[in-house]
């Protein structure tokens, strides 16, 4: 087995039952996902870049600063089969968005410090945005695998807002999960300052599937940022039908500064699990968008 | 006394933590050695350097499969020993008893997560807590991280140290005078000697859009070389994919010797083996084996997340 491959062993028999009378099918050859409902689900986990991928990364990206850990091959993939309809989520392009972004650099606290030591001759500040903070919230594109039909080409996705919300009575019943995975896209330890990372877990159900695109940051005693894109589809009856594809961003943001204020702990160490700090946050741009599509 | 530590050291090899009051005293010996040693501490090849290993016990326990038992292998280990993975209590403590029973085929230097501060907050600290129910322990192991040397020199020519160079310090003998026996400062020497990085993009000096911490050139490393007399410098600090990475036209080298790391990155590791002359030999290894190294698989458990 290839290191950093997932290997899918079915679940237990309760969840082969519930697989069977859902309909799904389970990919084969130890690929991790399903076909259900009309969609295809899959997510790859893959080790890091090597070095001379990185490179290449580089120059395709016009950067020479990359996160140390970048799951580049690895990906999570929903296809709507008979729309051609596919969203993904890949580490190359939210680093697309880190680079257009470009957020100024967030000082750390030794930096106070730093700006009284001696100069050394021939001295350079480096000011890209190491937190690799990225508004990505998914790419999306219309692909075909079947025979590609003419009346496809020109097809245009696009996020609009709505007043439709995610429905989370129904995300919060205990339906059987017929698959779930984490993927991990890029990670960064920001040289020991707190951590940066991005991520995306979904869950597939009988009845829907859900899931968060989450990019991490906090640098230690500076800042916390969760970039949260929460997507969600309930399965029609009509499989063939156009599915409805709803999305909530939600970004939060708060400095260690205003947290003490408030009274909680100002430790890093307090704030390693962003589920349990997220609400601590607030909420500094929200809103809910559904997938339009113009032929 | 040797046979005490001998069985200790059996004991650590299977990946058993020892008693508290056995830490204390295990770490009381180590200081006893490690007060004597310089900020540059020499080293005979042949001699085998392994970069960082983060608490990933297994898989330190492949390094040795492919580099040999300590005494019959000369180590020097380049720091960071602790934080991140599951096993930093067992690794540590397995290092430290291999350098009071043979202080002079294991030579051990600071990495920055050998740091009270770094150690609360990536990992070590915690571990500790959970597997001795106080912080004794993390405060011994702690304390014996302010009598690690800084840096090694190995037979005049090859200059080890974690992180890389200071534009404080241009001669090993400034090294010398430093007094390291202190919690890593934010600042100065000690501060980058254990922190900086070298970086292809700058020439002379750069700092890192943090607004702390040095990112050194090709030149620099020239000049520190060229006027310390030595070959080359072998420094950690840093991941690569491969195990290792020449920078600079060979004039320096990062080892990394954490495979897979954090039990996810899919990477291999690397040690470099010197022999008497001082003949260059990398060897790549890889992660131990998911059934040998007691950690949790890494298929997530499903999970109603909202």
């Amino acid at each position: 087995m290839e290191k950093g491959e997932d290997t899918e062993t079915g679940g237990g028999d309760e969840q082969g039952l519930d697989l069977r009378a859902s309909g799904a099918e389970v990919l084969p050859d130890g690929r991790s996902g399903l076909r259900l409902k009309g969609w295809h689900i899959e997510a790859r986990n893959r080790p890091i870049l090597s070095s001379l991928a990185l490179q290449q990364w580089e120059q395709k990206l016009g950067t020479t600063h990359m996160p140390e850990m970048i799951f580049g091959e690895s990906s999570l993939v929903l296809q709507h089969i008979k729309s051609g309809i596919k969203l993904h989520f890949n580490a190359f392009d939210a680093l697309k968005g880190w680079k257009e972004e470009s957020l100024p650099p967030v000082e750390v606290p030794a930096a106070a410090k730093w700006k009284f030591r001696s100069k050394p001759f021939e001295q350079v500040i480096l000011d890209y945005d190491y937190t690799f903070t990225t508004p990505y919230c998914g790419s999306e594109i219309v692909e075909s695998d079947a025979i590609k039909e003419p009346s496809k080409v020109g097809t245009c996705l696009h996020w609009e807002d709505c007043d439709e919300r995610i429905d989370l009575v129904a995300l919060a019943s205990k339906e059987p999960i017929l698959f779930y995975n984490e993927v991990i896209l890029y990670e960064d330890e920001l040289s020991d300052n707190g951590v940066s990372l991005l991520t995306v877990k979904v869950r597939v159900m009988p009845t829907c599937w859900f899931l968060l695109l989450r990019f991490w940051l906090r640098v230690d005693g500076v800042l916390m940022r969760l970039r949260d894109t929460r997507m969600y589809c309930s399965f029609g009856d009509d499989h063939n039908a156009r599915p409805v594809i709803l999305r909530e961003i939600c970004w939060r943001e708060a400095t260690f500064n205003d947290l003490t204020a408030r009274g909680f702990p100002s430790d890093c160490a307090a704030y390693s699990d962003p589920n349990l700090i997220s609400q601590r946050l607030p909420v500094i741009n929200q809103k809910t968008q559904r997938l339009k599509i113009s032929w | 006394m040797s046979s005490d530590l001998d069985r200790q050291i059996e004991q650590l090899k299977k990946c058993e933590p020892l008693k508290e009051s056995e830490v204390k005293a295990l770490c009381l010996k180590a200081m006893e050695i490690l007060v004597e040693e310089s900020n540059v501490q020499r080293v005979d090849a042949p001699v085998t350097i392994c970069g960082d290993i983060h608490g990933q016990f297994y898989d330190m326990k492949e390094l040795f499969k492919v580099g040999g038992d300590c005494p019959k292998t000369n180590y020097l280990f380049l720091g960071d020993f602790v934080d991140r993975g599951f096993y930093s209590v067992e690794t540590f403590l397995l290092l430290l008893a291999l350098k009071v029973r043979y202080p002079d085929r294991i030579t051990l230097i600071r990495g920055n997560h050998e740091s009270r501060q770094i150690t609360q907050v990536y990992g070590f600290y915690d571990e500790c807590l959970r597997k001795y129910g106080s912080v004794n322990v993390w405060r011994y192991c702690t304390d014996i991280f302010d009598y690690l040397s800084l840096s090694a020199l190995i037979e005049n020519r090859i200059f080890s140290v974690h992180g890389g160079l200071s534009p404080t310090i241009s001669t090993l003998d400034q090294i010398r005078t430093i007094d390291r026996k202190q919690e890593v400062p934010h600042e100065g020497a000690m501060c980058d000697l254990l922190w900086s990085d070298p970086e292809d993009i700058v020439d002379g000096w750069g700092i890192s859009p943090r607004g702390a911490g040095y990112l050194f050139g090709g030149n620099v490393v020239t000049s520190f070389n060229h006027g310390n007399n030595i070959d080359y410098i072998c420094r950690a600090h840093q991941l690569v994919m491969e195990g290792y990475k020449w920078m600079f036209n060979n004039q320096i080298v990062t080892v990394w010797s954490a495979p897979n790391y954090c039990y996810r990155c899919g990477n291999v590791a690397a040690i470099l083996e010197l022999d008497e002359n001082l003949n260059k030999q990398f060897r790549v290894f890889e992660a131990a084996p998911q059934d040998s190294r007691g950690v949790p698989s890494r298929k997530p458990a499903p999970e109603y997340f909202l």
